[in-house]
């Protein structure tokens, strides 16, 4: 192999000045989180678990019609998640809790994206499928989908379905928020819209979390003093307010901090205008051009 | 540089290859199921569990494994040891077929298989997965680039098409010839590249699990999964090239290369000793030993990691007597590639779990079939390239 | 004898009369059905205010007022508003038996649980003056119309274990108008007909398939002609036109 010497200064001076070039230290890793977005309030006392969220959003999400539409006893009984036919559910759980009969008190709670504020799925896609849109909302773009999958990995709340039986041309499924209906003036989420208790409270995230801290606060003993998703993974557009813990429903216990945030902090700390690389490259090329010399200049000397 | 490399000069059809042949059709026919009754139809994955055998296997290890290719290049080219110059070409490759075939296997695993190239005009820079494919994608030219030179060297000159193609043989003569002398001249910067890339993607397939620190067991989960993942890497890089050495020149009956394997495995003490120094590390630093005894499949996988993927081949190693015998170095370099296996493994399969709906997960019929049927075309194809251009060293003296 | 017997074909005579009358009367409707409906539908203006207060004190208030049941005027009527209607209209609307409630609780505060702060307004005013359309941003916290119904009703009905807590137990499902759903050829026959209702209601098919309706088999000593066949039935030998 020839190793040339003008060519190699060439690349290294390249290589060098893009290096100098950059910023010193990389910038401090920032939520991406939309100022002004919709949220929704899911009050879990108030859920009478009819599951008219579930008829609705199939409705409105042109979905098969939900698992036995009518049925509210023997479904209850298994406990579903979010697939790619439905992207919410209603479970119910028995808590221990008891009514003035001494009868089992169900505590129904709905599942569906918690459409994130920092979400690990929008920053896990690799060709920006999946965005965060103003609204709140997650979107997801099937036309950038490559079907990776690594969005369903990241997920913490395991939302992302996939159509597994769809051999060419599987889409990811999730709920969407609704989106193109909440970004129109006074439009809501079809599940917000029928649900008759307003179990489901929809407004900007900022009204409806201190709605949900008055509750808590005007009916001391109802509640659990927490909004779950205020700040799990660093803050969720859908709360939940509750009279059993938490973990009793199924909503797993999470940490506070975003997600995204260590790994996007390697990545650009690391990557940002390729230093790293270009780094690594110049070095790597300085020792090959110095061991390369050292040992061509006998076989020189030979004659070769 | 001393050393030759030729074509081997052997039968091709032995009961071996009949074999390879035999999982190769199985896997084709789990490809087909795949392609027509979709992943669902072949595969145990579900919601909860978007990847399994083929993201663990086929992927993550087969990235691994192939850490060979840029491992011996540095060695070589870079640092100046051209007395390893002869394992660097079937390293290369191991490598470049490794590659190939993690490219496959992608292909068959993501669900819009045609989308591949979507993220190369779609860019997330925000994502892991982002970084991975870019330099997997380069990378796999690259090798493909620093493999050409072998071509032209078996062929420039003497390129002669059967039939009706025989007008294209000034064409594809000239091609090889024009691309061998500029790539002569450009060499250094894919054997750099080569690097480079793959210090950014092997390290950068441990951070892919970062974003999930719910899913993954805190005996994998860490903030430096990157790192154990490049240093595991570099430390796979020469065992594999024992492996894989030691197996062709005993199946094939050649020389064994002792000479150059028993330094390599030198090397390999400081390496491994890198990556278990900062397993060790990492495990005491965050407490997370107090899980070793509690007696789950996953800890039981991470001791047999641990114990068997990195303490014994280090220990042994260091005994010169193991150093120099061939079944010695053989059988560490065995357990430190099983171990890197196991780690990626565990990482993607054993220890990630769907902490609200994951009913455990075993790869079905169809998942090992593809996975098996693409090592072993792989094998196969490894076979045709020896057997036709000048990859291997050539025998000194071919014993009878 | 003969004034009996006088009574009570007068009594028939008027029977026939009165049914012959309803009968004549084609659109006859229930007045305070009427009066219900267009209740329902006035959108009174929204209470912005109310006055804050305890439950206990609120019974007090209602009491010291001298409200009771006497004061109900409204015995009857329908919880619908077109504030629901703008969102959806999946059933019919609830029949309400105001004054039987009011009867049977004995506690008006129960549903009129608060006032409005205008000390000049009514002691107790109509849920839709305060509960109107869900999610209103200036009053975040103040539940719609609908959420206000159904809250009140099912808690209450399941306290006290009274009175039905599932849809349809207080709703007819809205059934849509056939109309245009069924589309038949002038003087279609019976098997047509049957081809068409199945073409929605393919599941009520199959279901009537399995009940004893269809499956019915045994003696049938009313049926002229099969008087004495002892396996009679429609499965077997009567006529299943569908």
């Amino acid at each position: 192999m020839q190793f040339s010497r003008r060519n190699f200064f060439k690349f290294m001076g390249v290589a060098g000045a893009s290096v100098a070039a950059l910023p010193s230290s990389a910038r401090a890793w920032k939520s991406k989180a939309p100022p002004d977005s919709y949220g929704c309030l899911v009050d879990l006392t108030r859920c009478v678990g009819c599951r008219k969220c579930e008829e609705a959003c199939s409705e409105v999400n042109k979905l098969p019609a939900p698992e036995r539409a009518d049925c509210q006893c023997t479904i209850f009984d298994r406990k579903r998640r979010p697939d790619d036919k439905a992207y919410t559910v209603v479970n119910r759980y028995f808590t221990g809790k008891l009514d003035q009969f001494d009868n089992p008190l169900p505590t129904y709670a709905k599942v569906q994206c918690m459409h994130c504020q920092d979400p690990s799925c929008v920053s896990a896609c690799l060709a920006g499928a999946l965005t965060k849109d103003e609204t709140g909302a997650v979107k997801y773009d099937v036309s950038r989908c490559i079907g990776c999958r690594y969005c369903m990995v990241a997920c913490p709340f395991e939302i992302p379905a996939y159509e597994y039986h769809n051999p060419i041309t599987p889409k990811v499924m999730k709920c969407t928020f609704c989106y193109d209906r909440i970004s129109e003036q006074g439009g809501l989420p079809g599940c917000a819209t029928i649900c008759p208790t307003e179990a489901l409270t929809f407004g900007k995230r900022k009204t409806i979390l201190k709605v949900a801290q008055k509750r808590l606060k005007e009916n001391p003993g109802k509640y659990i003093d927490y909004v779950y998703g205020e700040k799990e993974v660093g803050g969720t557009s859908w709360l939940y307010i509750s009279s059993v813990p938490f973990e009793k429903v199924n909503l797993p216990a999470l940490p506070n901090k975003p997600l995204p945030k260590l790994s996007e902090t390697i990545q650009h700390s690391l990557f940002s205008y390729l230093w790293s690389p270009l780094a690594l490259f110049g070095v790597l090329g300085a020792v090959m051009y110095k061991s390369n010399k050292v040992q061509e200049e006998p076989q020189n000397k030979g004659g070769a | 540089m001393e050393h030759k490399a030729s074509p081997l000069n052997k039968k091709f059809w032995t009961p071996g290859v009949l074999v390879m042949l035999v999982f190769m059709i199985a896997g084709a026919i789990a490809i087909i199921a795949r392609f027509t009754g979709g992943i669902g139809y072949v595969t145990n994955l579900s919601n909860a569990r978007p990847w399994g055998l083929w993201v663990g296997v086929d992927v993550a290890t087969g990235v691994a494994l192939a850490a060979g290719g840029f491992t011996t290049a540095a060695l070589a080219h870079i640092f100046g040891r051209h007395y390893y110059e002869p394992v660097t070409r079937p390293a290369l490759l191991t490598a470049a077929l490794g590659y190939t075939f993690v490219v496959i296997g992608l292909l068959i695993d993501i669900g819009r298989s045609w989308a591949i190239w979507k993220p190369m005009f779609y860019w997330n820079t925000n994502s892991v997965l982002f970084e991975v494919a870019v330099c997997v994608a380069i990378y796999l030219n690259v090798l493909y680039f620093e493999f050409l030179p072998i071509v032209a060297e078996q062929f420039k000159g003497r390129v002669n098409l059967p039939g009706i193609m025989a007008v294209f043989n000034p064409l594809i003569e000239m091609i090889l010839k024009i691309g061998d002398a500029i790539l002569d001249k450009t060499m250094w910067i894919f054997i750099i590249l080569g690097v480079v890339l793959s210090c950014m993607h092997q390290s950068s397939l441990g951070s892919l699990m970062l974003v999930a620190p719910t899913k993954l067991h805190p005996l994998w989960y860490t903030p430096i999964l990157p790192l154990l993942f490049l240093t595991s890497a570099f430390a796979v890089g020469y065992p594999m090239v024992v492996f894989e050495t030691t197996i062709i020149t005993s199946s094939l009956k050649l020389d064994s290369e002792m000479n150059i394997l028993a330094p390599l495995t030198r090397i390999t003490i400081f390496l491994l000793g890198i990556y278990m120094f900062l397993k060790f590390g990492d495990m005491f630093v965050r407490g997370t030993y107090i899980y070793l005894l509690d007696g789950t499949y996953q800890t039981n996988s991470f001791i047999i990691e641990m114990l068997l993927g990195i303490m014994v081949p280090w220990i042994m190693l260091l005994f010169e007597k193991v150093r120099n015998s061939r079944k010695g170095v053989f059988t560490a370099a065995s357990l430190i590639i099983g171990g890197v296996v196991i780690n990626r493994i565990n990482v993607f399969i054993v220890g990630y779990k769907s902490p609200l709906s994951d009913n455990g997960y075993f790869p079905a019929p169809g998942e090992i079939f593809v996975t098996l049927g693409l090592i072993a075309t792989l094998m196969f194809i490894y076979r045709i390239i020896v057997t036709y251009l000048p990859v291997l060293q050539a025998p000194k003296e071919v014993s009878p | 004898m003969k004034i009996k017997m006088v009574r009570k074909i007068i009594f028939l005579a008027g029977l026939v009369i009165l049914a012959t009358a309803l009968c004549m009367a084609e659109v006859w409707k229930a007045p305070d059905q009427e009066k219900a409906r267009e209740k329902a539908k006035k959108i009174v203006p929204f209470i912005k205010e109310y006055k804050d207060d305890c439950k206990i004190n609120r019974k007090i208030c209602l009491m010291d007022a001298g409200i009771s049941i006497k004061d109900v005027k409204d015995v009857y009527f329908l919880l619908d508003s077109p504030i629901i209607k703008k969102r959806e209209d999946h059933y019919e609307p609830v029949r309400f038996a105001h004054k039987r409630h009011a009867a049977l609780i004995q506690d008006c505060s129960m549903c009129h649980h608060y006032r409005p702060k205008d000390e000049n307004a009514l002691e107790t005013t109509r849920c839709s003056a305060c509960h109107q359309d869900s999610f209103n941003p200036d009053h975040p916290e103040r539940i719609g119309i609908k959420a206000a119904y159904h809250q009140q009703c099912v808690k209450c009905h399941t306290a006290e274990a009274k009175g039905p807590v599932d849809c349809k137990g207080c709703h007819l499902q809205k059934v849509p108008d056939h109309k245009d759903l069924v589309k038949l050829p002038d003087n279609a026959d019976p098997f047509q007909v049957t081809a068409e209702c199945l073409r929605c209601h393919d599941t009520q098919g199959e279901d009537m398939l399995k009940t004893a309706h269809w499956l019915w088999k045994g003696p049938s000593p009313y049926t002229t002609g099969h008087r004495k066949d002892i396996m009679h039935g429609k499965g077997t030998t009567a006529l299943n036109n569908y």
